[in-house]
């Protein structure tokens, strides 16, 4: 974890600086877009239609702030309910992240496609239910009976931080695709007393370290606003 | 751009297929701990010589076995377990009551019983002369719960 970690931290400098190093000398002047960019995560509704264990829609957008700074926004929900061993539990809840992208691709003129890196603040609202458990015990000379307590801990929070990689490209006009994958490290959670928040809407599964990661394939419209002439 | 997409592919997948934590390690339902003393000399530990132990209507846990301590499981779905000592054929029962108690460990390993206000209800006196309880809360197997002289 840690060496991916580090590649993706090189990557993250190395991919604008490789970029930067292409000096413009052009005087031809286009005007490009500038808008706010609304769409969908593709990957929810697909999920929830094939595993009907798991619900949620996520809704994205961003705008252009400067020539290559985007402020950027998730707000998402989910339900969902996880398999482990010896329980299963689900999971409700809804999730805002706020943060910005930093467009490291440089465009030929009159394209707005995009390679960024990206950094959000996310923020969640949910409850967990344990639905079952069975008692772990090493050895069969009593056979535990599985437990139904149906425990519903409401009203969790998480904070956490996102480093984004992702990339958006013009497909039609106007309509952008976009692929996305973030890690995640989570900053501070609202606990269940004898459980534990193992997994969080917009985080996703919570690893052993507090961290997560996540893949989003968006789908998004730019309702153009103001066209700036470069 | 298409070189890109490639590899953020190839970083998505490394990324889903690494770190699986769920292989349980933590400690799980403890067992009780039953350490057999001499009734004549109350701080030695005695062996029992041919001990055979089974919890009512169970197989047998220990079978002739010479031993100065034991580990036995308690029942998890009651709040008793009734264990038969036999020591050279001869038996005596032991009825335990308890709480329970579940408690979250990990995403790996669930949730542990543990058993509080351990008690015994009941107990012959065929070679056991006396018990004593150490420990009425059984939350680990690091520490005996049960002393028997005989």
């Amino acid at each position: 974890m840690k060496q991916l970690f580090t590649f993706l931290f090189f990557i993250s400098f190395l991919v604008p600086a490789a970029l930067n190093a292409q000096q413009k000398t052009d005087t031809v002047k286009t005007k490009e877009s500038y808008g706010l960019r609304v769409g969908v995560d593709l990957s929810k509704p697909v999920i929830s239609f094939l595993d009907d264990k798991s619900k949620g829609l996520e809704l994205v957008g961003d705008m252009r702030i400067l020539n290559n700074y985007y402020a950027a926004v998730e707000l998402g929900f989910e339900d969902k309910i996880s398999e482990e061993d010896y329980m299963n539990y689900t999971t409700k809840g809804s999730y805002i992240k706020v943060g910005v992208n930093y467009n490291a691709y440089k465009n030929w003129i009159g394209m707005t496609n995009e390679i960024y890196v990206g950094a959000r603040y996310g923020f969640g609202l949910f409850n967990q239910t344990l639905n079952s458990y069975t008692p772990n015990v090493k050895g069969t000379y009593f056979i535990p009976v599985e437990v139904l307590p149906n425990t519903e801990f409401k009203d969790l929070s998480a904070h956490w931080a996102e480093l984004v990689f992702g990339i958006k490209a013009e497909t039609f006009k106007n309509l952008y695709l976009g692929f996305s994958f973030s890690f995640k490290t989570m900053i501070s959670t609202k606990e269940p007393t004898n459980f534990k928040n193992l997994y969080v809407p917009g985080f996703n599964r919570v690893y052993l370290n507090d961290t997560g990661f996540g893949l989003n394939y968006t789908l998004s419209y730019l309702i153009p606003i103001i066209k700036k002439e470069k | 751009m298409r070189k890109y997409l490639i590899l953020l592919f190839i970083l998505s997948f490394t990324l889903i297929n690494c770190e699986k934590d769920d292989i349980c390690i933590e400690t799980t339902t403890p067992k009780l701990i039953v350490v057999f003393y001499d009734n004549a000399i109350p701080v030695e530990k005695k062996d029992v010589t041919v001990l055979t132990v089974w919890a009512e209507g169970q197989a047998n846990l220990y079978d002739k076995k010479s031993t100065d301590s034991i580990s036995i499981p308690l029942d998890l779905n009651q709040n008793r377990t009734t264990y038969i000592f036999d020591n050279k054929t001869i038996k005596d029962t032991i009825e335990f009551t308890y709480e329970r108690k579940d408690v979250f460990v990990s995403r790996s390993c669930g949730y542990k019983t543990i058993f509080e206000n351990l008690q015994i209800e009941s107990r012959s006196a065929n070679w056991i002369k006396n018990d004593t309880i150490k420990n009425t809360t059984i939350d680990n197997e690091t520490t005996i719960h049960l002393s028997i002289f005989h």
